[in-house]
């Protein structure tokens, strides 16, 4: 992994006006999106903008070194326990989503009590021991869990009534600009917490946790940390993906999801926060809309595969690495 | 009753020795290499399909077919080695990824070459022993093959490993590749080996074994979860725990599924796992500092 | 393919009304097509193409191109005085519910379908809120996707797994001797609702299940299984519904520990296999449910399936060795759902399903039948009548009688709410 800790960038980045100016036009494009969309790719788009937060969040747990291969399920305890929440105890969906991440943050916490007593590969592993028992017990446990079925019928966002108009977040547009709202927030949290003086102590912990330790910091506290947070934006994720699908299933969050989230964070690469944006976007269009609409059905998975070790072999910096690259040669450009 | 512990230990001894294969496999490419490699369950899985091509459909003997299953998958396992791993040695997640990727091309290639539907191998034998002389407890002769392949395969790396030239070499980078290649040791030579040895275990395995299990293009998941948690508990980068935690593993998935039932038993095998992580995280006969 | 894309363009910022202009669209612009004045009914088939349950989806839609390429080659459908040529939208949800759902959008709202075929189980959840405003009228392979929540899914082929009750009470009637069977089944949304049927099945005939042993998806070897199950020293070895990656090994280990009474089981998919992996003399007498199509009796009059025998005949040409129960039966649906249309004189989803309900009867692929469920599904949307009882002689399938599923549940419908309550396979208790 690139030893960089913030964000770097070439002289352009670094002048405030073009920055700002930069994210008006972000903004300005993520909301005019969905009307150049067809309706399938609006469903995409949807899912899209929540597997952002998923995999952005994993990249906060990544900072201190740290790889889980757990952040699927913990998505999942978010969504089951949100589910939970509305359709069992009556809690209006908004209000159950917030406490399906508390949830899942607070199942990270004890499990971290555990797991990290464990560093590096003994880490990737137990992540994925605890998070296969907590599969099983949802399989296990019909009750409130449902089963190897899951639930189903998971209550929906309430229509929203503004006056004369009301907004039906069954309609993917009206779900895309909820998500939207809930994530860019959520995303720009994750990114202060990075610029804070914690989430340079995470990073101070991946490259040095011996020194870090030696002055005084308590690297497991930090590193529990930085997993509760992660797997509070993951379960807010996974709340935001039940309510819209109306279903959770323990197939749904196994290990081959997980694989995929690892593959987007680290295709995209995981030095800056846009960098996973980058590995999910472009590997679900791939996947999503270009494969499928090259008509390759069964040959979809080997496409995708040989794109991954490509994208790995050749940009081993990640896509994030190419955005560097443009940045430098336009601000030379402009000298 | 009697006859029931021994049939079960029997089945026991049978889902140890091609765990064993698997496991050790695995664990040497991840000692000498540092990689995880994902896809060791389609490299199994390619083994299996050898057999189909080989010796069901082209009617070779089937133990040519599992040669040649071995040397086919150990081949495979040269070419990920020199295409995927050798870039990407400094970048153990790098070669995560790429392994997956190379799963999912082995995967497809498998649904389009056969179909997604199982395969079928007319088996090569059907003829049973009673062991200890006993009737009711019975050891079917292909079962008995996957059991002396394993000990005389498993034996013989062992010996390989601590008495050839290669072997030390192989040891030595597995220790620290840095203080080997400073002995002129070559970690590209010795990273051909591993995955070689390590790639032509599974396909031997998935040969062998091709009778008497389902043939599907997904049949290496299952594999590889397994896999992992003899691994963990014996300990990663050992290849002792891997025999060890292989037979462990295999006697009481073997007798709690006899005993109790199939979905108990995989809860047994990971929380097995859950424990040995919490107690002795390095696992049975791990080092420290491997991670 | 790309047709299909082109089309999803034009109809990109159209609403759900607008369907018939699709279809229109659609017939013009099909190439194959020399009249203008001929139509395209669209159907979707939302099911695993890849992935570890493909093997649900895949072989089925092959079945639906041969049924499809028959019907459009004699006219296509004639549907109130037109004539539609039928088109097959295929959409690969690799068993992923967010993903069924996208599919069900784009064929519903790019595609224009009529109707879509879907395999059920994890991926309905998340078409049923679809289904349900759209009044789209949906096919499952699984009836236990049946709720009273949705009027417009269907299970109109295989009412999985009641039929299974035909088995059984054929092997009583015809082996009064065998009095004691073990169950094994997995561990899943088939295998559970199936060990309730047969739970229900034995009690009816008197006959006592000494055990029931559940094994895991991932299960790989069968011995320690079929050991267990052997040391209970049944009379009858009952396989459930495993699927044919289970069947397999389980009958192997079988014969390897030395088991020589009767088997019975919901499926025997490649079961020539079977008999190659064990012996004829093994596996003579074998009971299941699916036949073979080349089978004589399923040339009766009563039988609702074009030409069986020549689709067995057309399947195995093209793909040889795959012939399984997924094979036939979404192809038997699809030609369900053209005798609904053809009786409507419309191919809108509503019109379909109240002309295939009509009058609470319905024709099955193997006879008269009758739309029945509500006490399981809490839904009367699911077809039974007759079902075939397979019995393996001298190395090959011959379905021995059809027998009748209304008649069995009037006597012992009981029995199957008791043990469908028991294992918590109710719908009202289900997620």
């Amino acid at each position: 992994m690139p030893e960089r800790v913030t964000e770097g960038g070439g002289a352009a980045a670094r002048r405030p006006g073009t920055r700002l100016a930069g994210f008006g036009l972000l903004a300005a494009a993520l909301v005019a999106l969905p009307h150049f969309l067809s309706f399938s790719q609006k469903e995409i788009a949807v899912f899209l903008v929540i597997n952002v937060l998923l995999v952005v969040s994993y990249r906060l747990l990544t900072l201190t070194g740290e790889w889980s291969l757990g952040h699927v399920v913990i998505m999942g305890v978010g969504g089951y326990a949100s589910a939970i929440f509305s359709k069992a105890l009556g809690v209006p969906v908004p209000l159950a989503m917030l406490a399906g991440a508390i949830t899942a943050a607070a199942v990270a916490f004890v499990l971290a009590f555990p797991l990290f007593r464990m560093k590096g590969f003994y880490f990737l592993i137990g992540s994925f021991a605890a998070g296969e028992v907590i599969r099983l017990l949802w399989k296990r446990f019909r009750i409130p869990f449902g089963g190897p079925k899951g639930l189903k019928l998971i209550p929906s966002v309430p229509d929203l009534e503004l006056g004369p108009i009301t907004i039906d977040f069954f309609e993917p547009v009206s779900y895309y600009y909820l998500c939207l709202i809930v994530v860019s927030i959520s995303v720009f949290i994750l990114y202060r917490i990075e610029r804070s003086r914690i989430g340079l102590t995470f990073h101070a912990i991946h490259w040095q946790d011996h020194l870090a330790e030696s002055v005084g910091v308590s690297t497991w506290r930090y590193r529990t940390l930085a997993f509760v947070i992660a797997s509070f934006f993951a379960g807010l994720s996974g709340a935001l993906l039940a309510h819209y699908i109306g279903t959770v299933n323990p197939n749904r969050f196994d290990v081959g999801e997980m694989v995929f989230v690892l593959i987007w964070a680290i295709v995209g690469g995981t030095a800056t926060i846009y960098g996973p944006v980058l590995g999910v976007v472009v590997l679900t269009i791939i996947n999503e809309v270009v494969l499928r609409q090259l008509g390759f059905d069964q040959m979809r998975p080997l496409f995708y595969g040989a794109i991954l070790i490509a994208s790995i072999l050749f940009l081993p910096q990640g896509l994030e690495s190419l955005v560097g690259k443009a940045r430098d040669a336009w601000a030379r450009r402009g000298e | 009753m009697t006859e029931l512990l021994l049939q079960t230990l029997v089945n026991g001894v049978y889902a140890a020795s091609y765990m064993a294969l698997i496991a050790v496999g695995f664990v040497l490419i991840f000692g000498v290499m540092g990689v995880i490699n994902f896809a060791h369950g389609e490299l199994y899985m390619a083994g299996a399909y050898a057999v189909v091509f080989v010796y069901a459909e082209r009617e070779f003997p089937f133990f040519v077919a599992v040669a040649a299953g071995a040397i086919f998958v150990g081949l495979i396992g040269l070419l990920m080695e020199r295409a995927l791993f050798r870039p990407l040695r400094d970048n153990p997640l790098g070669g995560l990824i790429v392994s997956i990727g190379f799963l999912l091309i082995l995967q497809t290639l498998a649904v389009l070459g056969f179909g997604v539907r199982m395969e079928h191998i007319p088996p090569p034998t059907q003829q049973t022993l009673n062991v200890f002389g006993i009737e009711g407890v019975i050891l079917p002769l292909q079962r008995l093959y996957v059991i002396v392949a394993s000990v005389l395969l498993l034996g013989g790396l062992w010996v390989f490993l601590r008495r050839s030239k290669f072997g030390v070499a192989l040891r030595a980078c597995a220790q620290d590749p840095e203080a080997a290649a400073l002995q002129g040791i070559s970690i590209n030579q010795a990273a051909r080996i591993a995955m070689f040895i390590g790639a032509a275990l599974a396909g031997v395995a998935g040969a062998l074994t091709a009778p008497l299990v389902r043939i599907h293009p997904f049949m290496g998941h299952p594999v590889i979860i397994t896999a992992f948690i003899i691994i963990i508990v014996g300990g990663i980068g050992s290849l002792e725990g891997a025999v060890v935690a292989a037979v462990l593993y295999a006697m009481v998935h073997t007798f709690v599924t006899t005993f109790f039932d199939g979905v108990i038993a995989d809860i047994v095998g990971l929380l097995l796992m859950l424990l040995v992580l919490v107690i002795r995280p390095t696992g049975l006969f791990g080092i420290r500092d491997r991670a | 393919m790309r047709s299909i894309l082109k089309r999803s363009n034009i109809s990109r910022r159209k609403f759900l009304g607008t369907t018939a202009t699709a279809a229109v669209l659609a017939g013009v612009s099909a190439p194959n097509l020399a009249f203008g004045a001929a139509k395209t009914v669209k159907v979707g088939f939302l099911a695993p193409l890849t992935g570890e349950v493909a093997a649900w989806g895949l072989p089925g839609l092959y079945g639906c191109r041969i049924w499809a390429e028959k019907v459009n080659a004699a006219g296509g459908l004639k549907v109130g005085g037109d004539s539609y040529q039928v088109e097959l939208v295929p959409y690969d949800n690799e068993y992923a519910p967010d993903k069924a759902r996208t599919g069900a959008t784009k064929l519903i709202r790019e595609d224009g379908v009529k109707f879509i075929m879907m395999l059920g189980g994890d991926t309905w959840p998340a078409v049923q809120p679809i289904a349900n405003r759209t009044d789209m009228l949906v096919s499952t392979l699984l009836p236990s996707d049946l709720s009273p929540d949705t009027k417009t899914l269907i299970a109109p082929c295989e009412v999985h797994p009641i039929y299974n009750v035909t088995g059984v009470e054929w092997l009583a009637q015809n082996k009064p001797g065998l009095k004691t069977t073990v169950i094994c089944a997995q561990d899943d949304a088939l295998g559970r609702p199936s060990v309730a049927t047969y739970l229900a099945a034995f009690e009816a005939e008197g006959i006592d299940v000494l055990d029931t042993v559940f094994f895991d998806l991932s299960a790989t070897d069968f011995a320690p299984i079929m050991t267990s199950m052997l040391a209970k020293k049944p009379d009858i070895l009952c396989l459930d519904t495993a699927y044919a990656d289970y069947v397999h090994p389980l009958c192997e280990q079988a014969f390897l520990q030395g088991f020589k009474g009767q088997i019975i089981s919901c499926t025997a998919d490649f079961y020539e296999k079977i008999i190659e992996k064990t012996s004829k003399e093994f596996m003579e007498g074998f009971i299941f449910q699916f036949p073979d199509f080349d089978d004589p009796a399923l040339n009766g009059p009563q039988i609702n399936f074009p030409d069986p025998n020549g689709f067995y005949t057309e399947y195995n040409r093209r793909w040889p060795g795959e012939w399984g129960a997924v094979s036939w039966e979404y192809a038997s649906i699809l030609d369900l759902w053209r005798a609904g249309a053809e009786k409507a004189g419309s191919v809108e989803p509503t019109e379909v399903l109240s002309a295939m309900k009509a009058g609470g009867k319905g024709l099955h692929a193997f006879g008269e039948a009758e739309w029945w469920g509500k006490e399981l599904f809490g839904i009367d949307n699911a077809l039974v009548g007759d079902w075939p009882v397979v019995v393996i002689e001298n190395g090959k399938a011959v379905i021995k009688e059809f027998k009748s599923i209304p008649a069995w549940w009037r006597k012992h419908g009981k029995l199957l709410v008791k043990h469908f309550d028991k294992m918590g396979e109710m719908y009202y208790q289900r997620g």
